[in-house]
């Protein structure tokens, strides 16, 4: 109850869709979530940013694809990725590339922490907080922020952050 | 009650120095304005008022006779109309008007041409001003000393609806501008943010613009006279005449907010039969806007009753409230009667509701094809199952066919709108024009019939009021005394045309050069072919009409008509014969749904080629093909050199066929703009259902959309006009992601 975090911490509590990317587990905030689908064949789309991966079809509406590997700057996956998740922003329907999805998961405002400070090289700003349960840290990302940036976002390698698992 | 333009013209003529042609000019507008379109005053006072305007034409005529002398008479003109008003409305409670005007002439203050000095005596008169009036006074004030005053009588009464105004389309004009009253006001607060730019301001003039045309055309006088000043305002701000100041920024938000409590007056009072009643800021805006100079100079020009704010403010609002009391009570039983009107044989469907519907429908198409193509299915050799599941198909493509067709209708209503409005357009311009309609009943997708309506409404507007000449200049150019004016629609080939045909003056090519020439548009040392100059009066801004009227002339309207018409894959051509006449040619693709495509293949990649634009597709021979240094390809082609675009290239897509003749050349585009695009395989023609990248991807120069292949999978569908004008710019950039949060 005493955290600090800036964004209203008490609000941040509540519960979050956890997935595994690159060995780490995200959260994103379940209302956000839409739906999650298994991974189909993407059409690519010329002459966009490497992230987006390009476009596929959603029961008859084309919505683009996000690589958040690619957006976070880390390497390519090795293993097939599973899912997609399907994120409403701003209106706007956007499905990211996952892992594999963890589940739904209660962080209470007091399990989270606000994201520790590691220089200006990292952008902790796409992060609500470092959401601690079940003796597991999950980076819990701002999705509206990662979805309406336009550039490529460091937060791979957090130092620091592995050795909780 | 005195109308709140005589108001101002009384109080702007004795200001007026003989050689102020501009000022005299828009006053005489203002005049003849009212003479001709205000529907309260009296006959008489119109008739003054249109002395009076012809006295200060006069002037600027510079016709024989003291020009000072002329201002005199214009300014008794006016007296006599206002006078004439109070003897009309002798039983109403009203300001004395002559007063004003008495000290205003008074030798005394022969010298104060300027507003500052008359205002301290009048300061009085104000102040003895009883509190049962419901004129809403306006005053100023400066810091240091009352500068002016002018008294307005607020006119809560603002027309009635005409009675033969068409109900329905009053419904799709208010939703419509109320649609547009949006747009401006978001695009009025990007300009808060962004005072630069254009293409917002251009918003919110368009919106305007609409607004007073179709409102023109429905006979609200009083609101197409007020979006006419509010629009005058931006048309000075896109000219650059004015900054974007904070000042202009409220004066707009206001109007916007004025416009759409007149929307809402409008709707009340078609349902209540009672008059419009004026929205509450309507008298001191309009009187801002009249002045918008003074107002904008940051002299504070008025302050609402300074002797006794709260009685004026109650004041103000008591008549409206008592108003909507009365609305209230019989407002219930016509509402009753309307909706038995409305009551058809059809159903209303939202057109997203519909769209879905269709995609859905497309979805189900594929699903069950996959189905047809699953080895379970196609190799069981179980006939009965195959029959039953291509039974299923064909009951889908019947379902398929029957919701696209859904979505098409007649022009009918469309044309409809416009007879009326070739009507009363003529009418208003002193014209005898006869409409020919042709091919009513040709059906086109709802969104195009939609798109293409404002454009239309436009095109007429402007075959009427420039195309088509007055009657008089007809029979000296030997063509029959009415002028003719066609519509016609109808199918070619896989395109629907709707052609506008007028035998008015043509267009002046010269004066269309010298214009652009005048404005920037093209620069002097290039030499124009006719369709190019043609083309010119698509640019933003351009008008060649000599004077501004409340139907046309401002130069806003053809860059919307080619705007709303490309949006919808469509284009627009002009032919034009000085003296003859005019023929714009709207040619537009049968349904927004469905595309003919070709399916190519580069690499692992699937594009959709529109078949519209393909000429031909053939594998060249070494020598066709040469190379232009450093990195030009061409083909030749009987006879004729065409610049070869790598697919792969364009689109950096790795494995593709890189010799030309191991691949396919697609010749694609038109005219000029011909290209021949590499593509490594034909797949076959497939019809599309073209759709939005989504909004997370935005636009993509090169891609006009998506659709959904036969497998489920998004093929992309290649805009070939944008494709060749990017070959030639060489601008193959990769775009940031667009969002629209």
């Amino acid at each position: 109850m005493t955290s600090t975090v800036d964004r209203s911490p008490t609000s941040l509590g509540g519960k979050y869709l956890t997935f595994f990317l690159a060995g780490e587990e995200y959260g994103v905030e379940i209302l956000r979530v839409q739906e999650i689908i298994s991974m189909m064949p993407v059409t690519r789309v010329p002459r966009t940013p490497s992230y987006i991966r390009g476009v596929i079809n959603l029961r008859g509406k084309v919505i683009p694809i996000m690589d958040l590997r690619e957006k976070f700057g880390m390497p390519p996956a090795t293993e097939p990725e599973q899912v997609m998740i399907v994120v409403q922003v701003a209106g706007v329907q956007i499905g990211v590339v996952a892992d594999k999805v963890s589940e739904v998961a209660s962080i209470a405002a007091a399990d989270i922490d606000p994201t520790p400070d590691f220089g200006a090289e990292i952008h902790t700003e796409f992060l609500l907080g470092l959401g601690k349960s079940n003796g597991r840290l999950r980076l819990l990302l701002d999705i509206e922020r990662v979805l309406s940036t336009d550039e490529v976002i460091a937060i791979a390698s957090l130092p620091g952050l592995t050795q909780s698992d | 009650m005195i109308p709140v333009e005589l108001n101002d013209a009384a109080f702007i003529v004795v200001q007026l120095e003989p050689a102020e042609h501009e000022d005299i000019k828009a006053l005489r507008d203002t005049l003849r304005h009212f003479a001709v379109f205000d529907a309260t005053a009296t006959t008489q006072v119109r008739a003054h008022a249109q002395q009076a305007a012809t006295f200060l034409n006069l002037i600027l005529l510079a016709a024989p006779g003291d020009p000072a002398v002329l201002l005199t008479q214009a300014s008794e003109a006016i007296d006599a109309a206002i006078k004439a008003c109070e003897a009309a409305s002798i039983n109403e409670p009203r300001i004395t008007q002559t007063d004003l005007i008495a000290i205003a002439h008074d030798p005394g203050d022969a010298d104060a041409l300027s507003a500052d000095m008359a205002a301290p005596a009048s300061a009085n008169r104000t102040r003895r001003q009883t509190p049962k009036r419901t004129p809403t006074i306006v005053a100023a004030v400066t810091a240091t000393t009352v500068t002016a005053i002018v008294v307005h009588p607020t006119a809560v009464d603002g027309g009635m609806v005409p009675d033969d105004a068409d109900l329905s389309l009053l419904g799709d004009f208010i939703a419509e501008s109320r649609d547009s009253m949006a747009g401006a006001e978001a695009a009025l607060l990007e300009l808060e943010a962004n005072p630069e730019d254009i293409e917002a301001i251009n918003t919110v003039f368009r919106a305007f613009h609409t607004v007073k045309g179709t409102a023109a055309f429905m006979g609200l006088d009083k609101l197409a006279d007020f979006a006419h000043h509010a629009e005058s305002l931006l048309s000075r701000v896109r000219d650059r005449e004015l900054p974007y100041t904070q000042a202009v920024a409220n004066l707009s938000l206001r109007s916007n907010d004025v416009l759409g409590e007149f929307l809402e007056a409008v709707e009340t009072s078609v349902q209540s039969h009672e008059p419009i009643t004026l929205p509450s800021d309507y008298a001191l805006l309009m009187h801002d806007l009249l002045n918008v100079d003074a107002v904008l100079a940051g002299v504070e020009t008025r302050v609402a009753a300074a002797p006794a704010p709260s009685a004026t403010v109650a004041d103000t609002v008591a008549p409206i409230a008592a108003t909507a009391a009365i609305d209230a009570a019989p407002r219930a039983q016509p509402t009753r009667a309307a909706a038995k009107n409305d009551s058809d044989l059809s159903v209303r469907v939202r057109t997203d509701r519909l769209d879905r519907l269709i995609d859905m429908v497309g979805e189900l198409v594929i699903a069950q094809s996959m189905i047809a193509a699953d080895p379970a299915v196609a190799a069981s050799g179980q006939h009965d199952l195959v029959k039953k599941v291509s039974q299923a198909g064909k009951i889908m493509r019947e379902l398929q066919d029957l919701s696209m067709s859904m979505r098409m209708v007649p022009m009918k209503s469309t044309f409809q709108k416009l007879t009326r409005l070739v009507r009363d357009v003529a009418l208003k311009a002193g014209k005898v024009v006869e409409l020919v309609t042709d091919g009513e009943e040709t059906e086109l997708d709802r969104n195009m019939v939609d798109a293409i309506a404002d454009p239309l409404v436009h095109m007429v507007r402007n075959a009427v009021d420039h195309g088509v000449e007055g009657p008089e200049d007809r029979m000296r150019a030997g063509k029959p005394r009415a002028g003719r004016v066609k519509l016609a629609a109808f199918q070619q080939g896989g395109s629907v045309i709707v052609e506008l045909r007028d035998d008015g003056r043509g267009l002046n090519r010269d004066r269309i050069l010298a214009k652009a020439l005048e404005k920037g548009l093209v620069s002097p040392n290039h030499t124009l072919t006719d369709s190019e100059i043609n083309a010119l009066i698509f640019a933003p801004g351009f008008s060649t009409a000599e004077t501004v009227t409340d139907i046309s002339g401002r130069g806003v309207g053809m860059d919307v008509v080619r705007r709303n018409i490309e949006s919808i894959r469509g284009r627009i051509d002009i032919q034009s014969v000085l003296g003859q006449g005019t023929v714009f040619q709207i040619r537009l693709p049968l349904t927004l749904a469905v595309t003919d495509g070709m399916l190519v293949r580069v690499a692992e990649e699937r594009y959709i080629v529109p078949l519209t634009s393909i000429s031909l597709s053939f594998r060249p021979e070494p020598d066709m093909l040469s190379t232009i240094p450093p990195n030009g390809e061409v083909v030749m082609l009987r006879g004729e050199v065409l610049p070869v675009l790598r697919l792969h290239q364009m689109f950096n897509i790795q494995n593709a066929v890189t010799n030309p003749c191991e691949a396919i050349l697609m010749i694609v585009g038109d005219g000029e703009h011909r290209v021949a695009l590499l593509v490594d395989q034909l797949l076959g023609q497939q019809q599309v259902v073209a759709k939005a990248l989504g909004d997370g991807v935005g636009e993509i120069p090169g891609i006009s959309g998506g659709a959904i292949l036969s497998d489920g999978r998004v093929g992309l569908i290649i805009d070939v006009a944008r494709m060749t004008s990017l070959a030639r710019t060489g601008d193959a950039r990769p775009r940031a992601l667009s969002f629209a949060a």
